[in-house]
């Protein structure tokens, strides 16, 4: 019997060459895999094994604010109010615009952005504002978006501003293939985007270029951060969902009005409960000449576009 | 070939493999490098853009301290701006000095005491001649074609820090709003149901109140039209839009 060899059968360098190689193998495996811990600052095992937004437990949904707290703190430094608002009864939201009041100072574009956390660069803004040629054709595609005069209104011009319209028969909930938006009972269409997968169907459908996609990772100044957040709103999105207007959800839901309605300067924004007779918007309706938007295409808005005089 | 020797080719085969694959993640980034990333829109572009809305400081102190459209720099110098405190709850802090400034609307009491009244002339279509030294004072230029332009439509001939309607109706300052409604009834009804001015607060009466403002705090009612916004930067396009093509200058195709 050779000394070297041990009752197994496997001698001494045998088992020495054995094991070198195995934990190098280890270790280079280890080391190719390291890049991994890098992907996703934000996924943990718990946002991977989160439920629908619709079957989660009152318990399970605090639980899920919670992290998302967690998760703005330790990207931004502060730590925000996260909560779910819920829909009131007996509540619709309808939003009208006055075409001969607004001067398109775009002052509700950029309340908006900061309202709503959204991206500074890449610029993410739900609010576009067109410049229309006052020639009665109402044409769209002579509208232009980056007009940038020394002052507004510009005669011979009307601005149109354009955000989600809030559809009553949305063609971009119809296209989600996971069901990541819907319209809510008070009329808001809003996207959960940890259940988004980002393909942008919704963007494709929408006739009114009211989606926006997260084409990389939004950026915020922590300075800058509206720290009332809210889960169907205007919490920090993640790379590669989609977002939209949402009425300011958690403002228009603890009974305010929308941050665009606010800053309007000339009061061309109109904001209300449609089922409240005694609303702006009701009177509006009533009272007013309002038209929607492309209203060929069905999708019956909630925004409303009217005329003084 | 003995059984430990293949065993050991196959393990010196597997790590050189997962040597290349540390090797490759470590050369090749599974992500594009950082994006350098300038700021688009300049982060004071809020603060630099003068508002119409115009509010006495009285009004501007019962909003709770809502600066956020008021033009500052009618007075104070852009370059050299006023050190602004800021109260516990992130609102401004009003001077005191300026708690009786009335911004962008003149106040003729100020220099007219009210036991000597301003005598003021007028030319032969019935406008008032404005004396030397009031030019830019008030730019009078109310109503159309500036028809409304005689103080006393408005002002009460013997004091003229008191108002009037047409059918002569003493008001103050305070209820300019009626005066307003003497003329504009159907702005003022839209104005009652809330359809037309600047509305803030709560939607809902029952979380809070609403706010809205009064027709001074955004007209001057001397020259109510309002004069024009400077326009906040536009969306930051990445490739120019499609224009339309430009009309044929020369030829004409009406049918």
């Amino acid at each position: 019997m050779n000394p070297e060899e041990t009752d197994n059968g496997i001698s001494r360098r045998s088992f020495l060459r054995t094991s070198a190689v195995l934990s190098a193998g280890v270790a280079a495996v280890a080391a190719g895999l390291a890049p991994l811990r890098k992907l996703g600052q934000f996924s943990s095992v718990d946002e991977f094994l989160q439920k629908y937004y619709k079957e989660l437990t009152p318990a399970e949904m605090k639980g899920v604010l919670t992290r998302i707290e967690d998760e703005v703190q330790r990207q931004y430094g502060i730590r925000p109010h996260v909560r779910d608002y819920k829909p009131m009864n007996g509540v619709e939201f309808v939003y009208a615009l006055n075409l001969t009041r607004c001067v398109g100072c775009r002052k509700c574009v950029h309340a908006c952005v900061a309202e709503n956390n959204q991206s500074r660069n890449p610029e993410i803004q739900y609010i576009r504002v067109l410049k229309m040629p006052n020639d009665g054709t109402f044409d769209v595609d002579k509208s232009e978006h980056d007009y940038a005069p020394k002052s507004v209104p510009v005669p011979g011009s009307f601005f149109m501003p354009v955000q989600c319209h809030q559809c009553r028969n949305p063609p971009c909930v119809k296209v989600c293939p996971v069901k990541a938006t819907w319209q809510e009972p008070d009329g808001i269409t809003v996207v959960d985007y940890n259940w988004c997968i980002g393909c942008r169907y919704c963007e494709a459908a929408c006739p009114y270029f009211a989606r926006r996609f997260n084409f990389t990772s939004p950026s915020i100044p922590a300075s800058q951060l509206n720290l009332n957040m809210s889960y169907l709103g205007n919490r920090p999105r993640y790379k590669g969902v989609m977002e939209k207007c949402h009425f300011c959800i958690q403002r228009t839901r603890a009974g305010r009005y929308p941050a665009c309605v606010e800053v309007c300067p000339t009061g061309s924004r109109k904001f209300g409960n449609v089922l409240d007779p005694n609303s702006e918007v009701s009177y509006i309706l009533k009272n007013k000449r309002v038209l929607v938007l492309k209203a060929e295409l069905g999708t019956l808005p909630r925004f409303f576009y009217y005329f003084d005089v | 070939m003995t059984p430990q020797r293949k065993s050991s080719l196959v393990l010196a085969i597997l790590t050189a493999g997962f040597a290349v694959l540390a090797f490759s993640f470590a050369r090749v980034p599974a992500r594009p490098g950082a994006i350098v990333r300038q700021p688009i829109i300049a982060q004071d572009a809020l603060a630099i853009v003068p508002g119409t809305v115009r509010i006495s400081a009285a009004q501007l102190v019962a909003s709770g301290g809502d600066a956020s459209g008021l033009s500052c720099y009618s007075c104070h110098h852009q370059d050299s701006p006023p050190e602004i405190k800021m109260g516990p709850d992130n609102r401004i802090v009003l001077p005191k000095e300026h708690l009786d400034l009335i911004i962008s609307m003149r106040n003729c009491t100020e220099c007219h005491p009210a036991n000597d009244p301003v005598k003021i002339d007028y030319d032969a279509d019935g406008n008032v001649l404005v004396t030397k030294g009031h030019e830019g004072l008030f730019a009078m230029a109310h109503g159309r074609n500036s028809r409304n332009n005689n103080c006393y439509n408005c002002h009460d001939r013997d004091q003229l820090d008191q108002l009037h309607t047409p059918d002569g109706e003493k008001l103050k300052f305070s209820q300019a709003t009626l005066l307003c409604a003497s003329c504009h009834g159907p702005t003022y009804r839209d104005w009652n149901a809330g359809a037309h001015g600047r509305t803030g607060g709560y939607w809902n009466r029952d979380s809070g109140p609403i706010r809205r403002e009064e027709c001074t705090s955004c007209h001057d009612p001397h020259a109510p039209a309002f004069t024009g916004l400077i326009p906040m930067p536009g969306p930051h396009l990445l490739h120019p839009l499609p224009r339309p093509p430009a009309p044929p200058a020369s030829e004409n195709h009406e049918p």
